[in-house]
């Protein structure tokens, strides 16, 4: 029973592993796509970065914007496919992590010439979120503190021309 | 005795002065302010009371220390006007950039005053980190700083606050315009105004339609417009996004913005000549016929090379990644179509080079531009042709030579040679800028690349520019986008009071 289960976890661990070193392998950052954008020209890819910004929709595609921190590159895809990204990166909101795979070129014909990536398949690794704004308390004491005093010098200065004016 | 009470006086007049504009920008930062209060962004809102507090700090201390100039005792000197310019530009380097820090987006205080002063001038080069989550508020500010910068800050001050306009005129010189469309000071400077804000309204109705078009929501579209508009006018070349104008995806856009930058990079003087009625002027000015021959030649030249090489082959990708790229280069706007590796990789030492010059020609004098200025190649030129003319000529006859430029000048020598001196300091700058890149070890074509990016005031890069480059470099491109911007005399003017002001008290004591 023993002799049998060992080697049986020894191979699924190794099985394991080559899926995740695999999965690894096939992301490619998108500033080495930027930079090695002639061998990658034409080429399937994998992506995966946050969606930032919105989803600018051009009728039955669509242009998302993602950044995987190293650079960022749109994706055009299916606009049924962007509907399922819930969450745009900005300000407010760190976006959903989407993993796509697509055709990656360096000057797409269809879109004049632009550096980009025609999605063929869209994952979403790890749902966004909203941000909450934390406001520290020092912070709101050293802005009354400043504002106080500038009031207060804007004060002085307006009084002294006054006195000098007459 | 005298000497010395002079100089006192100077000093009264030049805090006096510097302190009404911090005064003005610290009211500029109420606009971003309200913007991220009605965005519910709290902190960033925050961070503008801070700023605006120091601001107003800083400004009414400097004013209260030169309240001797309100009371007329002392006369507003020419040379004033320069160094107040050159100064204030370094105190609201540091003043503006408040925001960026307590934002957390700038690494340090350098990378600030770094994106602040590439605001300021118009560059558009970026260090703030993570673009893409900066608030609304931030990326108001931003542009609002590109915006007034091209419009000249100073004039922007006086003209907000409205009395003591007598020393405006001679401020506005010292940030590199030196027109006057009418005799009355005011009246140029509301002019100037009148212009920018009606452009404002169209340029930025239009970017808001297209922008909901190609699938912004309308928020967002008014936001993007208003902030591309400020950076396409003053020639500047920030965007809200990391992927600039590569964010957008759409022909439409680039098209707008790219007339949007060519009208900025004409001068206000011929804006003004056009709204008159004079169209014939379009064809007669010497910087539109210097502005035209250039950048044909320059865009014919990295075309034609980049076809050969294969890189962009339909006119459609030609057009919107060559094409807007050289202009955007040649106005000094910086917006870019395509990523900074594409420069270095794909468009080889040639196109590189074609850059390098379209940069450093630049826009027009008196214009949100930067570079040389259209006007001064124009002048030398002409120059250079008279003195063949002279040489060639059998008898000494004198020819007077003219060029149009709103009127008919006669090319006089003088003018030839500040032209050329002008062109001059702006070589050695570049090539100073450039050997401190070879210097840290990047390449050639590309430290001179980026190197001909900040002396022009362009905002376009090949890479070099990043937080993690050296802080040397990071100062040298400040200074030079300062000097660039002021076009060096108002910064001269500044040193030589500083000097001249440090010998007086050697010889002192
Ligand atoms: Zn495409």
């Amino acid at each position: 029973m023993c002799k049998t289960l060992k080697p049986m976890m020894i191979a699924a661990v190794i099985s394991l592993c080559f899926i995740i070193s695999a999965n690894a392998e096939e992301t490619v950052s998108i500033n080495s796509l930027v930079d090695d954008a002639e061998t990658y020209d034409n080429q399937k890819v994998t992506v995966e970065g946050e969606a930032i910004g919105e989803v600018l929709e051009r009728g039955d595609y669509a242009w998302v914007n993602i950044n995987d921190g190293t650079n960022a590159i749109g994706i055009w895809m299916k606009t049924s496919d962007a509907e399922i990204i819930k969450y745009f990166g900005d300000y407010k909101h760190v976006g959903d992590t989407v993993r796509i795979t697509g055709v990656f070129s360096r000057n797409c014909t269809e879109h004049g010439g632009d550096v980009d990536i025609h999605s063929v398949a869209i994952e979403i690794v790890k749902t966004g979120r909203a941000v909450q704004d934390e406001i520290s308390d020092a912070k709101i004491v050293i802005a009354v503190v400043l504002l106080c005093t500038a009031a207060l010098i804007t004060l002085i200065y307006l009084k002294i021309t006054k006195n000098k004016k007459q | 005795m005298q000497n010395i009470k002079t100089r006192y006086l100077s000093f009264y007049i030049i805090s006096y002065y510097t302190g009404y504009i911090i005064v003005g920008t610290a009211f500029l930062m109420a606009i971003p302010l309200i913007t991220s209060l009605l965005m519910g962004e709290w902190n960033p809102a925050l961070d503008f009371v801070i700023s605006m507090s120091v601001a107003l700090i800083v400004g009414y201390l400097m004013m209260t220390l030169g309240r001797r100039t309100r009371k007329g005792e002392v006369q507003v000197d020419w040379k004033y006007g320069f160094i107040i310019a050159a100064l204030s530009w370094i105190v609201l380097m540091f003043l503006s950039s408040i925001p960026y820090l307590l934002s957390g987006h700038s690494k340090s205080l350098l990378d600030g005053c770094f994106d602040v002063m590439s605001g300021f001038t118009t560059t558009g080069l970026v260090l703030t980190q993570d673009l893409d989550h900066l608030s609304t508020g931030l990326n108001m500010w931003r542009h609002i700083l590109t915006f007034i910068g091209g419009q000249g800050m100073v004039v922007l001050a006086l003209s907000f606050l409205g009395k003591h306009m007598g020393g405006a005129y001679k401020m506005y010189c010292g940030e590199g315009k030196d027109i006057k469309l009418v005799p009355n000071v005011k009246d140029t400077t509301r002019i100037i105004w009148k212009i920018s804000m009606i452009y404002l309204l169209v340029g930025t109705v239009a970017l808001w339609i297209c922008g909901m078009f190609i699938g912004l929501k309308p928020l967002s579209a008014l936001f993007h417009g208003l902030n591309m508009f400020e950076s396409a006018w003053s020639t500047g070349g920030f965007a809200p996004n990391t992927q600039n104008m590569m964010y957008y995806h759409s022909f439409a856009y680039e098209i707008i913005t790219m007339i949007l930058f060519v009208l900025g990079s004409l001068n206000f003087g011929l804006h003004y000549a056009v709204w008159q009625g004079k169209k014939k002027e379009l064809l007669k000015n010497i910087e539109i016929q210097s502005f035209v021959i250039t950048s044909f030649a320059l865009t014919a030249f990295v075309v034609l090379k980049l076809s050969q090489s294969g890189v962009y082959t339909d006119a459609v990708s030609a057009f919107r990644r060559v094409v807007y790229n050289v202009l955007s280069a040649h106005t000094t706007t910086g917006f870019g179509s395509v990523y900074a590796q594409q420069f270095a990789h794909e468009w080889g030492d040639f196109g590189i080079l074609i850059m390098v010059i379209a940069m450093l020609i630049g826009g027009s004098a008196c214009s949100t531009a930067g570079g040389f200025k259209g006007l001064r190649v124009g002048i030398v030129f002409k120059g250079i042709i008279a003195d063949i003319k002279k040489i060639l000529s059998p008898e000494r006859n004198i020819r007077v030579e003219k060029y149009h430029h709103v009127k008919d000048y006669v090319l006089e020598d003088p003018t030839v040679k500040g032209a050329a001196l002008i062109i001059v300091c702006y070589m050695v700058l570049f090539g100073i800028t450039t050997l401190l890149g070879t210097f840290y070890g990047y390449p050639l074509a590309q430290s001179a690349f980026e190197a001909a990016s900040v002396s022009g005031n362009v905002g376009l890069s090949i890479g070099v520019t990043s937080a993690s480059m050296p802080a040397m470099m990071k100062v040298q491109y400040i200074l030079a986008m300062y000097l660039g911007r002021l076009e060096f005399i108002s910064v001269f003017a500044l040193f030589g009071f500083v000097i001249g002001g440090v010998k007086k008290l050697c010889v002192k004591h």
